[in-house]
């Protein structure tokens, strides 16, 4: 349904998201883990023609038989919150502090022909939907009364209103309070009708998600089914990762990744991991391609 | 509301309630007896005073002198309110906060530079607590300054125990990465040789890769200064890591308490059994 080849993102001379390919089916759930810095939300904004002035996006991303890439900003604007549309991480700044939510749940509907009478009807109906309480009285709320885990359901109340093939999720927990985020993670899991699930947490995108791409550096180094990939991973970034997420008793050290996440653009030539890797050697100046079928890794030393 | 100002609880241990009376080597090192701090909402009728908000009932807690004791709690759970009461940045509505055996409550500024000295806090987000126009070498003896106590070689030592080189000095925070900024952050809290450090949500702001060097370079600071930890956070995993002791507190209260391991054993509240259970981990699907 969504199909993604080639896709590059560079601000003038730095390339920040390089060759990235995946395809998502109706009704699959695929997560996009990543450090900051690897390039996981630019390709998403890509996706949805948001990128910010001085940043482009090439190659090509198709949703059913529209082109997302490199088409006139009056097409998708027809597009954007129709057949594809986005939560982000942080409900206040993307919720209008003005406006009630009912209305501003009813405005994304409006926008693309629904009669406004009957797009504030169904605002209710869809704040139901999302499991707020009350939503008749929800809906005549401004963003500042809600709750945090209550914005976020408004802000996926409006993402579904105009019923997306796709629907893509950055970080929309990472603010909530753990008991919150896992209500979240159920309602985004039940009602999404295709997903793109964005996040640097691994234990949340293994509650939520069937598929893993694994970013780093602004390159898909691994992907693969996620019980697969989590069990057995490959890339030695992948496996560092996973390390990292284990907490292990007390008084045992914790592993670690040597270094830091460089700044984009500072990145090594080659393999992208090389300066971080513990197993870096000569091969990895030659950047290695994304091999495999279904679980695929672009490494030169994979892990067994 | 009962005043215990002056007065020692009855379980305070015995030399506690004088100021400066010899502080015990081996009583607790910091100790609330049932604080309480309400707020009040700024008034929203010109008749009836503004509604008031109970950020903490009644919360007691006894640290031990070297102990490692985490606050586990979500947003509203008064672990922040909880955290500047212990501080001294805020005064409770009543209640006895004792750091060393000397009671908190009422001293001015100048009283409180023992605390100043000895109690030193890493903040969640080093963008935020760090000067941005201020160089590494002045925001790190910024806490000697402030106390009057040489600077001397303190800087290049500090920033060699938190794994930074010296030439780190010369630089502005914007120039280090989140886990490099925290590391400059604990390397300030460092400075006035606290006995206790107080960390409040240290790693929440981290990359996974980087969270691990943080949490081990705490691990190693605590164990070779023999510091006594308070670490806040909303991650009860982190905690179980990093802590031997608990208080898991929810609206305002510390629900539970014990021995971290325990408590993630067999948690007895309920709210903690809803919290443990909310927990992603990556075993549920592997």
């Amino acid at each position: 349904m969504l199909s993604v080849e080639g896709l590059s993102v560079s601000a003038e001379s730095v390339r920040l998201v390089r060759e990235v390919s995946f395809a998502i089916a109706p009704g699959e759930r695929v997560g996009l883990i990543g450090e900051s810095g690897s390039g996981k939300s630019l390709t998403a904004l890509a996706l949805m023609g948001l990128l910010p002035e001085g940043v482009t996006a090439t190659g090509t991303a198709r949703l059913r038989e529209h082109d997302l890439l490199g088409v006139p900003e009056g097409r998708l604007k027809r597009l954007r919150g129709r057949d594809v549309s986005m939560v982000f991480q942080e409900p206040m700044t993307a919720l209008n502090p003005l406006m009630r939510v009912g209305a501003q749940v009813a405005e994304v509907m409006t926008l693309h022909g629904e009669p406004a009478a009957r797009a504030r009807e169904r605002a209710v109906e869809l704040l139901d939907r999302v499991r707020l309480p009350r939503p008749g009285q929800i809906a005549r709320a401004y963003p500042h009364q809600l709750s945090g885990g209550q914005r976020q359901r408004v802000m996926l109340a409006i993402a579904l209103a105009n019923e997306p093939d796709l629907l893509i999720c950055d970080e929309p927990t990472t603010a909530l309070d753990v008991t919150v985020q896992k209500q979240m993670l159920e309602l985004i899991a039940e009602v999404a009708p295709a997903l793109l699930f964005i996040t640097h947490d691994l234990a949340v995108v293994a509650s939520i998600c069937e598929r893993v791409l694994v970013m780093y550096g602004g390159r898909v180094v691994e992907t693969g089914p996620i019980r697969e990939v989590f069990a057995r991973p490959r890339h030695r970034y992948t496996e560092g990762l996973l390390a990292a997420s284990r907490l292990t008793p007390r008084g045992t050290r914790l592993p670690t990744i040597q270094g830091s996440v460089p700044p984009a653009g500072r990145f090594p030539d080659g393999c992208v991991f090389r300066n971080r890797c513990p197993q870096a050697g000569p091969a990895c100046e030659t950047e290695p391609t994304l091999t495999g079928d279904g679980h695929a890794f672009a490494c030169w030393h994979p892990g067994a | 509301m009962p005043s215990h100002a002056g007065t020692p609880a009855p379980d305070a241990v015995p030399d506690a309630d004088s100021g400066l009376a010899g502080s015990p080597e081996t009583g607790p090192l910091i100790e609330a007896r049932d604080v309480t701090r309400v707020y009040r909402r700024p008034r929203t009728s010109l008749t009836r005073p503004g509604e008031a908000v109970h950020a903490l009932n009644g919360v007691s807690l006894t640290v031990r002198r070297g102990e490692r004791f985490g606050i586990v709690g979500e947003s509203g759970s008064g672990k922040s309110t909880l955290l500047r009461l212990l501080c001294a940045l805020d005064q409770p509505t009543s209640g006895v906060i004792r750091f060393d055996g000397q009671d908190l409550a009422g001293r001015s500024e100048r009283r409180l530079r023992f605390l100043r000295r000895s109690l030193q806090i890493v903040f969640q987000d080093p963008m935020s607590s760090l000067d941005p126009r201020m160089r590494v070498r002045d925001l790190v003896a910024e806490p000697l300054v402030a106390l009057g106590e040489p600077v001397g070689g303190r800087v290049a030592d500090l920033l060699d125990e938190v794994g930074l080189p010296a030439s780190a000095a010369d630089r502005y925070p914007h120039q280090f990465s989140g886990g490099q900024r925290q590391r400059i952050a604990i390397a300030r809290a460092l400075a006035p040789r606290p006995k206790v450090l107080v960390a409040d949500e240290p790693v929440s702001a981290l990359d996974v890769s980087v969270r691990g060097q943080i949490l081990n370079l705490l691990a190693d600071l605590v164990d070779e200064l023999g510091l006594t930890l308070v670490f806040v956070s909303h991650d009860l995993s982190v905690v179980r890591h990093v802590c031997e002791t608990v208080a898991v507190m929810n609206g305002g209260e510390i629900v539970e308490t014990g021995p971290v391991d325990d408590v993630w054993a067999a948690p007895r509240h309920p709210y903690t059994r809803t919290l443990l259970e909310a927990v992603p981990t990556l075993e549920d699907v592997l």
